[in-house]
């Protein structure tokens, strides 16, 4: 192998992870290595989290470098992070939980990371502090997308086994198959409130459990809201549950900031159709306001001015920790701010206009028809190239009588298709 | 606006189109042709016996049509690349399918097909089937070729396995078309949208235009009209197609409803069955053949 194993950095369900050097390039790496079961082949969580990630390329998630597929092993090769949030919070938190300006900075990359996920219709599915890696500059990566799944069309159904229990949004827990970017978003709410307070904040024992410690922070939602959820997914049976009243979040995350309980409270929405999607949730005050007060902080820079999306910058914070915060306006390499003025407060409404920065950003987006742009393409499509197939015309006008002469579908479908579920 | 995979969209190129890796090897057009077709054929029935859903067989079908402009059917035999394709397409979609089921049913396929070729006159009927032990040769040897398919399926395509199939696409453009509520439009493009899967198209155009052909196809069978030049702005042209990909894609489908030769499909079975051993054979029976036909060329 190109890479020394150095010692163990942790361990997962399914994989160990190594700290490494390039033999070439003395390049520090990690190293994960997956056990190929011959009884199982390759264990789908790599497939997953190879097929996608090799794809993704952002700074607030995790590089795969490279992948060395042996007979009985599979080693992914990634960027070195020194450290998972989870460990970070232990060793610099005052009992887990961090100061604010190093909570919006890890918010705010965690936000664009996930924003570049569902910008490219990937869900993370297992958002959780384990699974985020801080580097020694302060930058933070997403990492493990053992359970990532592309999602297109909202027809499909998904596992329900997914999301790590604490971090599971109410929609799942309730048996949702169908959910969609939302349920990483309530994963970022549930670890923002750790960050801000050093514990998770819904400590359920299973699933009906996790459900109630839900409802006993945020309240139980009217049966309005039920009623329309079940409505509008299949998998979920309307219920009446025990009624608890919202706490509000002061009370709960004390010493945060109103803007910080603001958006806490918006990512953490019982309906997943109420919940920013991650891209709006990077214009919220608390990330742009240049009046807000961030206590502990006086020496936060510039706030993300509207319309930008900020170049990584690295602040150098009192503990001498740096971090990456949002980069002022009109630096070179910065996109040109969007000439309209954003309404964060439309967040909410689905017929809400895209960011104007962001007009491919779609997620619910009726069929507007429109003309699509073509997908870039993995390699050139050729016009014509087939050796003896290239004669449309002269196939088309062989092959076209003989369809007409039979009214019904020809030959095929082979009996046993399944139809087309419109009937 | 349509929902598009910007990234995760891999499609064969150019070089891999125009001489595939079996081509370059000697095998003929139609023989590679009419193997991609069977193998996609014996996924879909395997899939059908073993209820898995239609998204897991249609995945498995596109990365088996993508493996085959990696890899020459000389090197894989047809049948450890389908059984890999299905096992891993069953964890791609989440429901995932027991290796030993996948193992019986294969195994369940080919030997019915085995009866049907040395019983050309005989019903099915007095075909029996007794499965096979746990422990057998046999069973280990059809478990090798299964991890193999998938391992090497994932190896060759550099793990791009993600699959954006065009289904519902397909509704989406209908609809748009104002064809949605003409069920039988609908029914007759997404069988078009089935039966595509045994030809290469899904490996080679992206999904919209694969989307357009199969509408295309449907309204000609229904005799309706779409929009077109010169009265009218061509329909396609809303959902960024090309024409000249959209007739492609109707060529390749066009395809498999002309009639075969019974000799060649015959031939076609014996070589999904004999595997990458009997496609080497053939290739090189058939090479000393030309030999002959040229040597008897030459001569005059
Ligand atoms: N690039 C990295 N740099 C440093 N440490 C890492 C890196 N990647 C992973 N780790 C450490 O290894 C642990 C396990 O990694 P990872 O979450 O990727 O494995 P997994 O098997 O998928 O875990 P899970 O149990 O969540 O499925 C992480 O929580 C982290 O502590
Ligand atoms: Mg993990």
């Amino acid at each position: 192998m190109n890479y020394i194993q150095l010692e163990k950095l942790g361990e997962g369900t399914y994989a160990t992870v190594y700290k490494g050097r390039s033999r070439a390039t003395n390049e520090i790496v990690a190293l994960k290595e997956i056990h190929l079961d011959p009884e199982e082949g390759t264990p789908s969580t790599a497939i997953r989290e190879i097929s996608l990630m090799k794809e993704l390329n952002h700074p607030n998630i995790l590089h795969l470098y490279d992948v060395i597929h042996t007979e009985n092993k599979l080693v992914l090769v990634f960027e070195y992070c020194d450290q998972d949030l989870k460990r970070y919070m232990d060793t610099h938190g005052v009992r887990g939980a961090l100061d604010p300006a190093t909570v919006r900075s890890f918010m705010y990359q965690l936000l664009r990371g996930t924003a570049y996920c569902h910008d490219n219709r990937v869900l993370h599915r297992d958002l959780k502090p384990q699974n985020l890696l801080i580097n020694r500059k302060g930058e933070l990566k997403i990492g493990d997308f053992g359970l990532a799944r592309a999602y297109g069309v909202p027809v499909n159904t998904y596992s329900n086994e997914v999301v790590t229990l604490w971090y599971r949004a109410p929609d799942v827990l309730m048996g949702s198959r169908n959910y969609d970017a939302a349920i990483d978003i309530w994963s970022c709410g549930c670890i923002m409130a750790e960050m801000i307070t050093g514990m998770p904040l819904f400590r359920g024992r299973d699933n009906p459990d996790q459900l109630l410690a839900i409802m006993k922070i945020i309240g139980t939602p009217e049966d309005r809201v039920i009623k329309k959820m079940a409505q509008e997914t299949p998998d979920i049976q309307f219920k009446s549950y025990p009624r608890f009243p919202k706490v509000p979040w002061p009370n709960i995350l004390p010493g945060a900031s109103a803007q910080a309980c603001d958006l806490i409270d918006r990512l953490l929405q019982f309906d997943p159709t109420s919940r920013p999607h991650a891209l709006d949730a990077l214009f919220h005050p608390y990330f742009t306001d240049p009046t807000a007060h961030h206590p502990n902080s006086s020496s936060v820079p510039q706030p993300v001015p509207v319309g930008v999306m900020p170049a990584p910058v690295f602040h150098v914070l009192p503990n001498g920790q740096s971090v990456y915060m949002p980069q002022p306006s009109n630096a070179p390499g910065t996109r040109a701010a969007a000439p309209q003025p954003y309404q964060y407060a439309a967040m909410n409404d689905p017929s809400m206009a895209r960011h104007p920065a962001y007009p491919e950003q779609g997620h619910h987006a009726a069929f507007g028809g429109q003309p699509m742009h073509h997908a870039p393409q993995y390699a050139q499509v050729p016009t014509y190239g087939y050796g003896q197939h290239v004669h449309p015309q002269s196939h088309l006008q062989q092959a076209q009588p003989q369809q007409q002469q039979q009214p019904q579908h020809p030959v095929y479908p082979v009996a046993g298709y399944p139809q087309y579920p419109g009937r | 606006m349509a929902i598009q995979h910007p990234l995760l969209y891999p499609l064969a190129s150019a070089a891999q189109i125009s001489q595939t890796p079996s081509r370059a090897d000697g095998v003929p057009d139609w023989l590679e042709e009419d193997l991609r077709a069977e193998g996609c054929r014996l996924i879909q029935s395997a899939g059908i016996l073993l209820g898995t859903p239609q998204v897991v067989m249609a995945t498995a079908q596109v990365l088996f049509q993508r493996f085959w402009y990696v890899t020459s059917m000389r090197e894989f035999s047809i049948l450890e690349v389908a059984m890999g394709a299905l096992y891993l397409a069953s964890k791609l979609e989440e429901h995932i399918a027991r290796m030993r089921d996948i193992i019986n049913t294969f195994d369940l396929l080919l030997s019915r097909l085995r009866y049907t070729l040395s019983h050309p006159s005989m019903p099915l009927d007095g075909f029996q089937y007794t499965p096979m032990s746990y422990y057998s040769d046999e069973y280990y040897a059809y478990k090798d070729e299964l991890i193999i398919g998938e391992m090497q399926l994932l190896k060759r395509l550099a793990f791009n396995v993600q699959v954006q199939l065009p289904y519902n696409t397909m509704v989406n453009y209908l609809n748009v078309l104002g064809l949605g509520r003409i069920e039988d439009i609908a029914q007759m493009a997404w069988s078009f949208l089935n039966d595509a899967l045994q030809t290469p198209v899904y490996a080679v155009y992206p999904f919209p235009t694969i989307a357009c052909a199969s509408i295309h196809l449907a309204a000609r069978q229904a005799r309706v009209v779409l929009p077109e030049p010169p009265e009218h702005e061509p329909w396609w042209e809303l959902f960024d197609t090309d024409f000249e990909d959209i007739e492609q894609v109707c060529v390749w489908v066009l395809r498999l409803y002309s009639k075969q030769d019974e000799k060649e499909r015959e031939e076609v079975f014996r070589l999904l069955l004999g595997g990458r051993k009997e496609v080497k054979k053939w290739l090189e029976d058939n090479s000393a053949k030309n030999d002959v036909a040229m040597e008897h060329l030459n001569q005059h």
